[in-house]
């Protein structure tokens, strides 16, 4: 659907442009610049600063360019006498009672105000009254200030919070000249995304609260990165002085261009305020053997010396004898060199980074975060965008309240998007397998049938589930998105399968965005840190393939997974484990017992950025400099791969120079001079990645093609009982601002922290005798914690929900070890 | 003289619907009824009736310009009634209120439209009362609700209370109130009649505009179009006040010359003072000086004569008044009414009655005179909405109209200081 172009003059010159679009835009594709404060690409016309005065021919009145929709023929003037004394007397009113305080402004050099001044205004104010006074810092949360007295009432806030976050959290109070932005009541201003306004401000009224009064704009050095925090992998702006971390701000028209394959130019809060732990006192900064550190050592050789070591061992008992646990945390690079390693430096497939079920690849489509947009159908199957990739949640309200998209959502457990759903389906938890499986059999011939045993398994009503076949079936565009990680047992595997059956019957177009909430889950996947796959998705079955990609010596059976490297660190077969930014003592079921058995090893390794449980128990542990100062790419959940740059310097060598030389120590061939020379052979070996390359990254990125989806596993499919009559099945949900090593307590987000809760529906309160509030404990097979008790039916009768939010909290030792299902029971 | 509104308003208990229905109310559904809904826009066109909330615009085409084939419709009466001066809406809301809902029963047929709002500023909470009985009234009696009078027709109508903002009478800051929002007026395009209240087709009239609908329907359009001049058709209702010995509400033929207003009708200027000066159509629109005063009161003439008919509120002062002294009043009406949306009102009222208060209190300087024009000047035509150019009308009328006034004052300052 092209839309119609008009042509028209602006200043003489000529334009061609789509029919509708404002003057303001129009000009700026032939770049004459017309001064703006209320408007904003992201949040439409709105009219209320009147700074883009402009005269048209046949208009006897100035017209405001940015709610002007241009037409065939028009004439815009923005030079003439006319509009210069418009534009000088609006900058008059702007000023008049604006404080002028730019010497500690935090906007200072980068201030609209200023610049429009600058250009359009007046030089001299006639205003010879007091100036209104406001207070100068009230702060609207923890992380953001407002300074009244500079606002100038543009509503850019207050529309973002009606326009973008939805949930009109922060509004204009008052009338007339008393007008101001507030709250409710005067509640804090404490959304998840609430430090975009501190972007789109066009003055320095609101203002990061870190940041105040830290450093002046110019004294800047400002690096075009990546937020590591999730797997929307968000473009931000790290703002350092001296090497100093200053403030981080969403890459947005504001300071460059926002890239709207990604996140539309918003970041959340945790992207922007979650970024203390680049100067934490936990951050490892010299490597240490047998628990004594020595900064003399030299990281390089240390590393070297080590990977001598694990050689020994692998000559000695045999290649299978190591291991490698990476993590989802890693660049491409980092975890394409250490899988490089293992596999042709050892001869191991003892590579894993994940717990949950997953194999590679897609039947169908990979989409862009973009095709979200676009699809008439999005249907989010246990994935949790508010708490898991905050940037989705905002792209998916944009969607589905102005693009006309519809939402539905396969949940076990309530969300923030279910509001937004026209089809919100709340599963039994754990039956996942079940539900997918019916889906897949509702798309086929078979169809779906109204069935007790469905809903009595299940908790979804019949109808609905028709419903939502029915819509699947005659959308045009459907994106499905799913998160692997929630998904229990195997039924991935369905879900792929379902994927293959939707793409058959529906009757328009499809695809499907895996998303894993870790930073780059989809890149750890792709560069086959797995044990049953190499990089690109090629099974390690596909022998001659392999052989062809990476020489004779490329070992090709199947190594041990993330658990069974455990398991047999416990069995003692695996004499040497190399952990690579993972923290298996928290995040790993077992308890002491997975203590126990890491305490075996001859040689247990640490590869992280900050202290752990796990760093404490290591033999060696090696410095890995992580996002803010390290450089590589990484892959988002719509298999977009960007460029994350380093926003600090530091003197100790990247993570690619430390395996580059590890490489070197066990004779294969390395001599990469740049993160940028792993790329390219990234480029040249993986599948899917061969058109990534210096120019697209440094633009928007490049999606890499679909991975291959080689035949997956059927499933096994499992829907259990409980042992007892009181026991719930527990599905531990994530909290997008968990106290963990990252947000410790020195975060400025502590404010969001939480405590131990757990989410029981009615039903279950009333037959357990529990009521909100009740302090439990709550009992596995395996271990035990404390949790408030909360009734208020967030997931179906039979479940009971844990959000994990902290690492002290202990959630993982409640966890089955093989991932079967948990079941919890309670103890006052 | 024919009157069309008020010809039986002072019927003692004229408010229950047994006397409205005495005289003959709710007479005109039946009529009505018995046409095309089309049959009645233009039967409202043919009256040649103009809106009588301030702009003037034809009642009949605005109705004709509700998107086609979009439901549900919405129609909103505006009864904010707030411009200075103006106190005519509250007279038929309070004595009539039978006429205003037959007015509204017949613009929701015409027009197809099933919910029906009546939006009355705040402080008309008694006015609310009233409203509200009436309605009850109306609906046991059948003229309200489901298939009324057995037509088929279905109508709800509700009377909401504003938080009593004078910007709430703009229409599409009305809409805005209406639905629970921030009284700021709305971007346009889209009007009202495309999308107007929640998203949808609306019609936005005046209290007045609507109660005239009843005669037009009862008498013919011929018959109301008969009265008033050739482009002002029918009767206005006027709210005379200031130094007149009669203040209040008359209504007349459209045209009538306003001197016969004045001096006939209000009695004249109170102690038989000299007329000075006279604001034809509410505190929006530009002040005229005395020597006019014999322009007919119609749309046409008085805008040839370089103001608007307004709401139709004259506001008259005599010879003792310093016009800067309204001028300053007025001013702070709109520094307070201000919305605050747009910059050149939110801070230019404020600015311009700073410098008014300056030169009332004698304090101020010759520049201020041309300091006011600028300011003027750089709001004209500038704001978000038509407030922020009244908020300029009385003070540019009062310096072109009345320069010695402001001189007066300067004058004293100048003296002031030198002493
Ligand atoms: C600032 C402002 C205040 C207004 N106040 C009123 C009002 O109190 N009552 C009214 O009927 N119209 C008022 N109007 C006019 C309305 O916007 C609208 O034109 C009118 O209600 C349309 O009805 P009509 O066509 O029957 O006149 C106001 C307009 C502006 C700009
Ligand atoms: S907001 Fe801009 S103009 Fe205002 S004080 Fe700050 S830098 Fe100066
Ligand atoms: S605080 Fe900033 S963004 Fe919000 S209205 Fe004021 S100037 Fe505009
Ligand atoms: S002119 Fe602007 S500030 Fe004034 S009332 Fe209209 S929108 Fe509000
Ligand atoms: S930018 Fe156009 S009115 Fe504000």
């Amino acid at each position: 659907m092209d839309k119609e172009q008009v042509t028209l003059t602006i200043d003489g010159k000529t334009v061609t442009v789509p029919k509708g679009m404002v003057a303001v835009d129009a000009a700026k594709t032939v770049d004459i610049d017309i001064p703006v404060f209320c408007y904003h690409e992201k949040l439409g016309p709105f009219g209320c600063c009147r700074m883009c005065l402009v005269e048209v021919e046949k208009m006897p009145k100035l017209a405001t360019a940015c709610t002007l929709n241009v037409s065939q023929d028009m004439v815009i003037k923005t030079d003439t006498p006319k509009v210069k004394k418009g534009r000088n007397g609006v900058l008059e009113f702007t000023l008049l009672n604006h404080p002028l305080d730019c010497p500690v402004c935090d906007k200072g050099g980068e201030c609209p105000l200023q610049d429009n001044t600058f250009e359009h205004g007046p030089d001299l104010t006639r205003m010879e009254y007091n100036r209104a006074h406001h207070d100068k810092a009230t702060p609207l949360s923890p992380v953001i200030t407002i300074d009244r007295e500079r606002c100038i009432a543009c509503q850019r806030c207050t529309r973002y919070s009606d326009i973008i976050e939805k949930d009109t959290a922060l509004v204009m109070l008052n009338r007339g000249f008393h007008n101001e932005v507030g709250t409710f009541n005067n509640e804090p201003y404490d959304t998840r995304f609430s430090g975009n306004v501190v972007d789109i401000c066009p003055v320095g009224a609101l203002t990061n609260t870190q940041y105040r009064f830290k450093s002046r704009n110019w004294d800047l050095k400002n690096a075009e990165s990546l937020c590591a925090h999730c797997a929307c992998n968000c473009n931000i702006v790290i703002g350092t002085r001296q090497n100093r971390f200053m403030r981080v701000q969403a890459k947005s028209s504001e300071n460059s261009v926002s890239n709207d394959f990604v996140d539309d130019g918003w970041i959340c809060d945790k992207g922007r305020f979650g970024y203390q732990f680049l100067e934490s006192k936990n951050r490892i900064l010299d490597p240490r053997e047998n628990g004594i550190g020595d900064s003399r050592a030299g990281v390089i050789e240390t590393a070297k010396k080590v990977a001598a070591s694990f050689k020994k061992i692998a000559e000695e008992h045999g290649p299978d004898s190591v291991g490698f646990l990476g993590s989802p945390f890693g660049t491409n690079e980092e975890l394409y060199l250490y899988q490089k390693l293992f596999r042709l430096g050892l001869g191991t497939n003892n590579i894993d980074h994940k717990l949950y079920a997953d194999s590679p690849g897609l039947p169908v489509d990979h989409y862009d975060m973009e095709d979200v947009e676009s699809a008439d159908l999005v249907l989010t199957i246990a994935s949790d965008p508010t708490e898991e990739l905050p940037i989705l949640d905002l792209r998916l309200k944009k969607a589905v309240s102005s693009l006309g998209t519809k939402l539905a959502v396969l949940s076990d457990q309530q969300t923030l998007m279910d509001c937004f759903a026209c089809h919100s389906l709340r599963y039994n938890v754990g039956s996942d397998g079940t539900v997918l499986q019916s889906l897949t059999d509702g798309l086929g011939k078979k169809g779906f049938k109204k069935n007790k045993g469905f809903e009595t398994e299940t908790g979804i009503e019949s109808d609905a589930f028709k419903e939502l076949i029915a819509s699947l079936k005659k959308s045009t565009k459907v994106c499905v998105i799913y998160n692997p990680e929630k998904l229990t047992g195997d039924s991935v595997h369905i879900l792929k399968s379902f994927l293959t059956a939707l793409d058959k019957n529906s009757e328009g177009t499809c695809g499907a965005i895996p998303a894993a909430p870790a930073t780059n889950a989809l890149g750890a996947m792709d560069m086959g840190v797995l044990p049953d796959y190499y990089p690109g998705g090629i099974p390690v079955s596909n022998a001659a393939k392999i052989r062809e990609l990476w020489g004779d010596s490329a070992p090709v059976t199947e190594g041990a997974s993330a658990s069974e490297l455990i398991q047999k660190a416990e069995s003692g077969e695996l004499k040497a484990l190399w952990i690579y930014r993972c923290n298996p003592l928290v995040d790993f079921p077992g308890g002491a017992k997975l203590e126990q058995a890491l305490k075996k090893l001859d040689l247990l390794v640490v590869h992280d950025m900050l202290e752990t449980e796990t760093t404490r128990i290591a033999k060696v542990v090696l410095p890995s400099n992580g996002p803010g100062y390290d450089e590589g790419t990484t892959t988002n959940i719509g298999g977009r791969v960007q460029f994350r740059k380093r926003g600090i310097v530091t003197q100790n060598p990247a993570d690619w120079k430390i395996l580059g030389a590890m490489l070197k120590e066990l004779d294969i061939e390395s001599d990469y001079r740049d993160s940028f020379e792993v790329t390219s052979e990234i480029a040249s070996t993986v599948p899917g990645y061969s058109e990534v390359n210096r120019k697209n990254l440094r633009k928007f990125g490049h999606q890499r093609e679909k991975v291959s989806n080689p035949k997956v596993p059927e499933s096994k499919g499992s829907s259990e009982k409980a042992p007892d009559k009181n026991a719930l099945r527990l599905r531990v949900s994530n909290y997008l601002f968990a106290h963990d090593k990252i947000l410790d307590a020195s975060s400025s987000l502590a404010h969001h922290f939480q405590t131990s809760s757990i989410y029981i529906h009615e039903d279950d309160a009333k037959s357990l005798g529990l009521s909100s509030g009740a302090e439990v404990t709550i009992k596995s097979d395996w271990g035990e914690i404390k949790a408030e008790v909360q009734v208020n039916n967030r997931c179906n009768p039979g479940g009971a929900l844990v959000p994990y939010i902290s690492d002290e909290q202990g959630v993982a030792s409640l966890l089955n070890p093989d991932g079967g299902p948990t079941w919890v029971t309670f103890k006052n | 003289m024919k009157l069309f509104l008020t010809h039986n308003i002072d019927t003692k208990d004229l408010h229950s619907i047994k006397v409205y229905k005495k005289q003959g109310g709710y007479g005109s559904l039946e009529k009505a009824f018995a046409k095309k809904p089309d049959e009645i826009v233009q039967m409202v066109k043919d009256s040649g009736l103009r809106g009588r909330g301030g702009a003037g615009f034809p009642t009949g085409l605005k109705w004709s310009f509700l998107a086609k084939d979009v439901f549900p419709r919405y129609l909103a009466c505006n009864a904010d009634e707030s411009e200075p001066g103006t106190c005519k809406d509250r007279v038929l809301l309070q004595k009539n209120p039978h006429l205003l809902i037959e007015g509204m029963i017949l613009c929701a047929y015409a027009c197809q439209i099933e919910t029906a709002y009546i939006y009355l500023r705040g402080e008309f909470y008694d006015l609310a009362e009233i409203m509200d009985k009436a309605l009850e009234e109306a609906y046991e009696a059948g003229y309200l609700g489901a298939n009324i009078l057995g037509s088929g027709m279905n109508l709800e109508m509700y009377t909401h209370l504003g938080a009593g903002a004078y910007i709430c009478g703009e229409e599409s800051a009305l809409l805005n109130s209406l639905e629970g929002m921030r009284g700021e007026p709305r971007l346009k395009p889209p009007f009202p009649a495309v999308e107007g209240l929640y998203g949808k087709p609306t019609v936005v009239n005046n209290v007045e505009t609507l109660c005239a609908v009843v005669p037009i329907m009862n008498e013919g359009p011929e018959a109301y179009a008969a009265v008033g001049t050739e482009k002002s058709k029918g009767t206005k209702l006027v709210s005379v006040s200031g130094h007149v010995k009669k203040p209040g509400n008359y209504e007349i033929p459209m045209g009538l010359p306003t001197r016969d207003l004045i001096y006939d009708l209000a009695g004249g200027i109170r102690d038989d003072n000299e007329l000075k000066a006279w604001i034809p159509g509410g505190s929006s629109v530009p002040m005229l000086p005395a020597s006019l005063v014999d322009t007919p009161y119609d749309y046409e003439a008085i805008a040839a004569a370089g103001s608007m008919l307004g709401s139709g509120a004259l506001i008259v002062m005599d010879h003792t008044t310093n016009v800067v002294e309204e001028a300053l009043r007025l001013a702070g009406f709109y520094m307070h009414e201000s919305c605050g949306k747009c910059t050149p009102c939110r801070e230019g009222t404020r600015w311009l009655h700073q410098i008014l208060s300056d030169i009332h209190l004698k304090k101020g300087k010759e520049s201020n005179i041309a300091l006011l024009e600028d300011i003027c000047d750089n709001m004209s035509f500038k704001c978000f909405c038509p407030l922020g150019d009244a908020a300029v009308a009385p003070v540019i009328s009062s310096i072109q109209n009345f320069r010695e006034d402001y001189e007066e004052l300067l004058n004293l300052a100048k003296a002031g200081t030198a002493s």
